[in-house]
């Protein structure tokens, strides 16, 4: 177990430096010249050329791509002569001149604000869905089931801006139930966060739960025709236990692997909720990040995304591992 | 004197990888032939390789060692046109009538498919062929633009048979083609493949692990035990007078009606 | 032993909406005996038995009686079902691969009958199934209740399914083709098994196959049935010595026999080199 713990960190290494290659060649030869968007309207080529060399940008591919590289593990400085010398310190991913901060850095402050988003969405629509898919499968073919899988149906067709929208504009603006939503931390004011929170957990939540309500239940009506469901009825097992115990346990696997692959849509969630709702996380970053062309800041984010799609791969069959015995034999 | 088998056998070896660093030997050499009109028995407990070395015996897998013969020609690693050849002379009938033929093909479409995949002509047409074939394993040749859902087990296959049957093979490899058949059907399907033996000179690789359907049909009998052939002999020699333990016991633990309530029964 | 038969099932008929399949079969098993329901596929044996246990799908409807221990079953809620099944009379299935849970250790499964009907904590009930698993002669129980089904063989999963049906000492055991999916061998070592436990707890036994030749070894009275009905009931003897109907007679002249044979086309040995094809 521990070596295939090992090997398969291993690979995520391997696969991130080139995930790190091949992103930094698609912005070294893709991307418009971030010189000039830095520089703004009153430029010559000259300063052009000036912030290119301070950037940088003038070196061969190799040197720059090395530069990256090692201001990750490392941290680099930034510009020749005295006066323009910036240090990013390790772990370096680029420094943005239009917000004059360390893209790392930046990254860092905003995470909490994303993370608390998709983490509680998460929570809200696994539970949800799961348990309408559940509802649905053992209610089969009833009102319950109808209901259930129309809500579901709804969750997927509207758009999430939309909803959003329409939820601040009811909750807030009309019924003024809750505030408008500020960054405040958890233990600062709990009140406050969730009422800030929540909006944006639901959009996202009723985006997701549908798809993992439908999932649940097409699994689980596979797993009630299963011969060991007859067995755990033959028992005299109560009601409760033969459902989740014998039937819902081996629904989960596929709804791990969804909610591995969902990872990397989440961060495009985040982004529209955090748009739309003003709240100054990651997924906002970026969006504005590519309105004002800030390469280093959307490298950053690029490769936050990519990072956090191989881990939830690695934690997606681990979580396999411990939930099938089938598959944990094979890993020993 | 020597006789020459349509189809012999020698020391087929098969592996299978079953890990990046592990293989698995399912058959350990075997060897065997098979007369024309003869039937070649073979039985043993479930995973002892029948089933692997039947799907070398019609060339579906490829053996990792051995030698493979057919009608004197070394078939072994053919392929194209003998290849073809060697198809249209062994034909395969598996246990499970309905999963073996596609649910959503006519009758006529399932049985005539081998001659569309041999690139055959037939003499008047394909219809005629299969209402043929059809008639031979006691289908109503009516019945020929019906799904094989609509049939009996049984039915199906028979349907399966006259499959096998239609490109006039001389060989049919059977693989636990009545096992999954109650008695009554099972008795018809078997009289079905004796009749036709008697008839079409046919020969037949027979596997079962039923060891008293084997009885009912094998000239002679190999007794496979984790990938070996551990006897071989007539069915006789076998049933009568098993020599290896293995035989012994497998004979001892089929069950049986008490023969005294037999005899009062064939008396009354 | 009183000489009041444990089951009876008297005119029982179960209908689907599409169609009957169980029609008017009757029969009883006596204390500690076994009653061995034989008969082609579809011809209404495991529904029978489902109706036994309760078990059958909502839409399926029922008359006749079905007394058990003189206490009616049919129209009982399932509730009232549920405190029988697995405590007072337990099923064995065919497949006994998918009749496990791939997700649970065998010792979990087993103790989870335990629990279900005896309550008791998580660690009483894995001792039990340690016991029950040494009951059905599998070596090292108590290091075997903690691997998962599929690291038993075929005859080794049917021994759990047994240990789990015994773990409650029922009085009524159901087996439906316990060794249908086993090889012969292993079908014996069942067979055998399933005898010493009836003979050492008393209970008695529905036992259902489609082979004549097992049922004429493990039951003491045969019922025959065809396409939902029974065509003939006795004792092993009677039926197979003296069978009365035609069917019953048709079913065993088609079973094959390990002690005769029939006549086969002679083989054609050709010499090499004379006439080919
Ligand atoms: N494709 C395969 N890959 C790995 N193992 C296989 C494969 N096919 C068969 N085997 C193994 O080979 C053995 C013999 O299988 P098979 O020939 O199907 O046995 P039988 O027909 O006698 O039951 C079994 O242990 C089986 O698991
Ligand atoms: N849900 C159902 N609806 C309608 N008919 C059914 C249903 N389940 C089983 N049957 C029919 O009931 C008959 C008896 O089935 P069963 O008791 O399983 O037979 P056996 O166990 O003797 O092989 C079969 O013909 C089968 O098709
Ligand atoms: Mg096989
Ligand atoms: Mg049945």
């Amino acid at each position: 177990m521990i070596s295939y713990i090992l090997k398969r960190l291993l690979g995520a290494v391997v696969t991130m430096l080139a995930v790190i290659f091949f992103t930094f060649i698609i912005f070294f030869y893709l991307t418009p010249d971030p010189a000039a968007s830095i520089c703004g309207d009153a430029c010559t080529p000259d300063t052009i050329v000036q912030i290119r060399r301070q950037l940088g940008l003038e070196e061969p591919f190799f040197v720059q791509f090395w530069a990256f590289l090692s201001g990750i593990f490392v941290g680099r400085t930034y510009g020749e002569g005295t006066a323009a010398e910036i240090y990013c310190s390790a772990p370096c991913l680029g420094y943005s001149f239009q917000y004059r901060t360390d893209v790392f850095d930046g990254i860092v402050d905003r995470l909490p604000v994303t993370i608390t988003i998709a983490v509680g969405a998460a929570v809200l629509w696994i539970l949800s869905g799961v348990a309408a898919g559940v509802i649905s499968a053992v209610k089969q073919g009833t009102w319950w089931d109808r209901g259930a899988m129309m809500f579901a149906l709804a969750g997927v067709s509207l758009p999430n801006y939309f909803v959003a929208l329409v939820l601040q504009y009811l909750l807030v603006v009309q019924l003024q139930w809750l505030p408008f939503p500020a960054v405040v931390g958890f233990t600062d004011d709990p009140t406050r966060w969730f009422q800030t929170y929540i909006m944006p957990w639901t959009v996202l939540a009723l985006m997701y739960a549908s798809m993992y309500a439908r999932l649940t239940r097409t699994n689980m009506i596979d797993t009630l025709g299963e011969n060991f469901m007859r067995t755990a009825h033959a028992k005299g097992l109560r009601p409760a236990p033969i459902m989740l115990r014998h039937g819902l346990r081996p629904s989960l696997t596929p709804v791990v692997t969804l909610l591995g692959m969902d990872f990397a849509t989440l961060l495009g969630g985040a982004l529209i909720t955090e748009t739309v709702f003003g709240l100054n996380g990651v997924g906002r970053w970026a969006y504005n990040a590519i309105g004002t062309n800030d390469q280093p800041v959307i490298m950053g984010v690029t490769l936050l995304a990519a990072f956090a799609v191989i881990i939830a791969n690695i934690v997606v069959d681990l979580t396999y591992t411990a939930l099938d015995p089938r598959v944990r034999e094979s890993t020993k | 004197m020597t006789r020459q088998p349509l189809l012999r056998a020698e020391n087929l070896v098969r592996d299978f990888r079953t890990g990046p660093r592990t293989i698995f030997r399912a058959v350990k050499g075997v060897s065997f032939d098979v007369a024309r009109r003869e039937t070649l028995g073979i039985v043993g407990e479930s995973g002892s390789g029948k089933s692997t070395t039947a799907r070398m015996a019609a060339k579906l897998i490829e053996p990792t060692e051995g030698l493979l013969e057919f009608d004197g020609v070394d078939v072994t690693y053919k392929a194209g046109k003998a290849l073809r050849d060697f198809r249209g002379g062994v034909q395969v009938v598996f246990q499970d009538p309905y999963s073996s033929l596609n649910p959503r093909h006519t009758v006529e479409q399932v049985i005539s498919a081998p001659l569309l995949y041999q690139g055959r002509k037939v003499l008047g047409g394909r219809r005629r062929v299969v209402k043929e074939s059809m008639e031979r394993v006691g289908l109503n040749p009516d019945h020929s633009g019906r799904y094989p859902a609509q049939f009996s087990g049984g039915q199906a296959q028979r349907i399966g048979i006259a499959r096998a049957l239609v490109v006039e093979p001389q060989l049919v490899i059977c693989d636990e083609a009545v096992s999954a058949l109650d008695v009554s059907v099972q008795a018809q399907v078997l009289d079905l493949l004796r009749d036709l033996q008697r008839d079409l000179n046919l020969s037949y690789i027979f596997i079962a692990h039923d060891l008293a359907v084997v009885r009912q049909i094998a000239h002679k009998v190999a007794v496979m035990k984790s990938g070996e052939i551990v006897e071989q002999g007539s069915r006789e020699a076998i049933f009568d007078a098993p020599r290896h333990e293995y035989t012994q016991s497998l004979l001892a633990a089929v069950p049986q009606v008490d023969p005294s309530w037999e005899a009062a029964r064939q008396a009354g | 032993m009183t000489d009041k038969p444990m089951l009876q099932v008297v005119d029982l008929t179960i209908a689907f909406p599409t169609a009957a399949v169980v029609d008017q079969v009757s029969f009883e098993i006596p204390q500690g005996g076994t009653m061995g329901l034989v008969g082609e596929s579809g011809s209404g044996k495991s529904m029978t038995s489902l109706a036994v246990m309760g078990l059958l799908p909502r839409e399926a409807r029922t008359t006749g009686r079905i007394s058990f221990m003189d206490e009616e079953l049919l129209g009982r809620s399932d509730r009232q079902m549920r405190r029988l099944r697995g405590d007072r009379m337990a099923m064995i299935f065919q497949d006994p691969l998918s009749s496990l849970n791939p997700y649970y250790t065998v010792g979990f499964q087993i103790a989870e009958a335990y629990r279900a009907h005896r309550g008791g904590s998580r660690r009483a009930g894995l001792r039990r199934a340690v016991e029950a698993m040494d009951r059905v002669k599998i070596v090292d129980a108590d290091k075997r209740v903690n691997h998962y089904p599929h690291q038993f063989s075929g005859g080794m999963r049917q021994r759990v399914m047994i240990a789990m049906a015994l773990v409650c000492e029922p009085e009524l055991i159901i087996a439906d083709e316990p060794t249908t999916a086993l090889d012969v061998t292993v079908q014996a070592q069942i067979l055998e098994l399933l005898a010493e436990v009836q003979q050492s707890t008393g209970a008695g036994m529905l036992f259902i196959t489609h082979d004549l030749a097992v049922v004429s070894q493990v039951s003491d009275r045969i019922t025959v049935m065809r396409h939902g009905r029974t065509v003939e009931q006795g004792t092993a003897e009677q039926i197979f010595s003296r069978p009365s109907n035609d069917y019953t007679r048709q079913l065993l002249a088609a079973t094959p026999r390990l002690d005769d044979q029939v006549d086969l086309p002679e083989p054609i040995l050709t010499p090499v080199g004379s006439e080919d094809s």
